[in-house]
C-alpha cells in the first residue's frame, strides 16, 4: 500500500504478469481481493449510526487488491518485497474492469481442469490398473 | 465457516451479506497451484516407499498438479465466511462474472443491472456437471488398499513369533473394562 493505488490498465498488465510467472514457475498462488472503498467516506458505520452504510447518497467506488501471498519466507522472516499492488474502480467503470478481468483469468489460469476430459481419465484407469497388479 | 457446492448458492448467499454489511465484507480469490514437491505432498509417498521396498512403484504415481480456484467472503464484524472452490477451468468465467456481480452491491449501483446479471448467471448455472466425486473415490480407493494390504501382512508376521507371550489376556482384560 505504501506505493499507492495504480490505475487500472497498469492494474491488469501487473496482474498478467504475476499470473504468467506462477504459472511457469509451477506452483504458487495469486490472492486477489475485492472490498468497498470507504476510506474518506461519511458513509462508514459508527456507534451513533450503525447503518449508515446500507443507502449511500452516490455509488462509491472499490479496491481491488492482488497479492503472490509470500509476505514471509519459509523461516518465518518478513518478506521485504512481496508482490503486492492495487487500483481503484469507480462505480460507473464496474462492468468494464470486470468483463476485462475475467479475460485475463481466463487467458492466465491454464492449470485448472480443462471441460476435455477424455484424455486424462484414459491414462488414470491405465494408472491404477498396473499400480493393482503389481501389489 | 460454509463451503458451498454450488456457485449460484455461494452467490445467494454473499449477496445477502453484502447487502447487510456492504462495507466491511471483503471478497477474496485466491488461484493456487499446488507444489508438488513440498513436505506435505511427499510424505504419504515416502511410507509407502519403506513399506513394499520397491523403487520402482512409487516412481510412476500421478503427479499432476492440480490448480485450484477459491472464492472467499469475509466480513470481519460478524465473522461470516462463505466459501466456494473449483478446480474447473469453465467456472472462472462464472466466477469473475459472479465478482462483478457483488461489486455492484458493494458499489451501491442500482438493482436494475444486477438483477441482469444474476438471471444471466442462474440460466449458465443449469448446466454445471458434478463429475469430479467418482473419480476422487476411485484414486483413494486404490490407495488405501495398497496400504492396508502392506500393513495386514506386517501385522500377521509380527503377531506370529509373540503369540506365546502374555500380552493377549492383558490386552482382553483392558477390554473389559472398557465394556463397563
Amino acid at each position: 500500500m505504501a506505493s499507492g493505488h495504480i490505475s487500472n490498465g497498469e492494474f491488469f498488465t501487473q496482474l498478467a504478469s504475476l499470473i504468467e510467472k506462477t504459472q511457469k514457475k509451477g506452483h504458487g498462488s495469486v490472492h486477489l481481493t475485492q472490498k468497498r472503498l470507504s476510506y474518506e467516506t461519511t458513509a462508514a458505520p459508527s456507534k451513533d449510526d450503525p447503518l449508515a452504510d446500507l443507502n449511500p447518497a452516490a455509488p462509491l467506488p472499490i479496491l481491488v487488491r492482488v497479492s503472490d501471498g509470500n509476505t514471509q519466507s519459509q523461516d518465518r522472516v518478513k518478506n521485504k518485497d512481496p508482490v503486492k499492488f492495487a487500483t481503484v474502480v469507480q462505480a460507473d467503470e464496474l462492468e468494464t474492469f470486470f468483463a476485462r478481468y475475467a479475460e485475463v483469468c481466463k487467458v492466465g489460469m491454464q492449470s485448472l481442469r480443462k471441460r476435455d476430459r477424455s484424455k486424462r481419465k484414459k491414462t488414470k484407469k491405465g494408472g491404477a490398473k498396473g499400480a493393482e497388479a503389481k501389489g | 465457516m460454509v463451503n458451498f457446492d454450488t456457485l449460484e448458492e455461494w452467490q445467494k448467499q454473499t449477496s445477502l451479506l453484502l447487502q447487510a454489511r456492504p462495507t466491511t465484507t471483503r471478497i477474496s480469490t485466491k488461484y493456487n497451484i499446488p507444489n508438488l514437491e513440498a513436505p506435505r505432498y511427499n510424505a504419504a509417498k515416502k511410507r509407502k516407499r519403506d513399506t513394499e521396498g520397491k523403487d520402482g512403484d512409487a516412481a510412476p504415481a500421478p503427479a499432476v498438479s492440480r490448480a485450484t480456484f477459491t472464492l472467499k467472503t469475509f466480513d470481519p464484524v460478524s465473522g461470516v465466511t462463505l466459501k466456494f472452490k473449483t478446480d474447473k477451468s469453465a467456472d472462472v468465467g462464472r466466477m469473475v462474472a459472479g465478482l462483478g456481480r457483488a461489486g455492484g452491491i458493494m458499489a451501491a449501483l442500482p438493482e436494475k443491472a444486477e438483477g441482469m446479471l444474476y438471471n444471466r448467471l442462474e440460466a449458465q448455472g443449469s448446466g454445471v456437471d458434478h463429475s469430479i466425486a467418482p473419480d476422487v473415490a476411485m484414486e483413494d480407493a486404490a490407495a488405501s488398499t495398497g496400504t492396508t494390504l502392506a500393513e495386514a501382512s506386517k501385522d500377521t508376521s509380527q503377531a506370529a513369533p509373540t503369540e506365546g507371550k502374555p500380552a493377549a489376556p492383558a490386552a482382553a482384560k483392558k477390554k473389559k473394562k472398557g465394556k463397563k
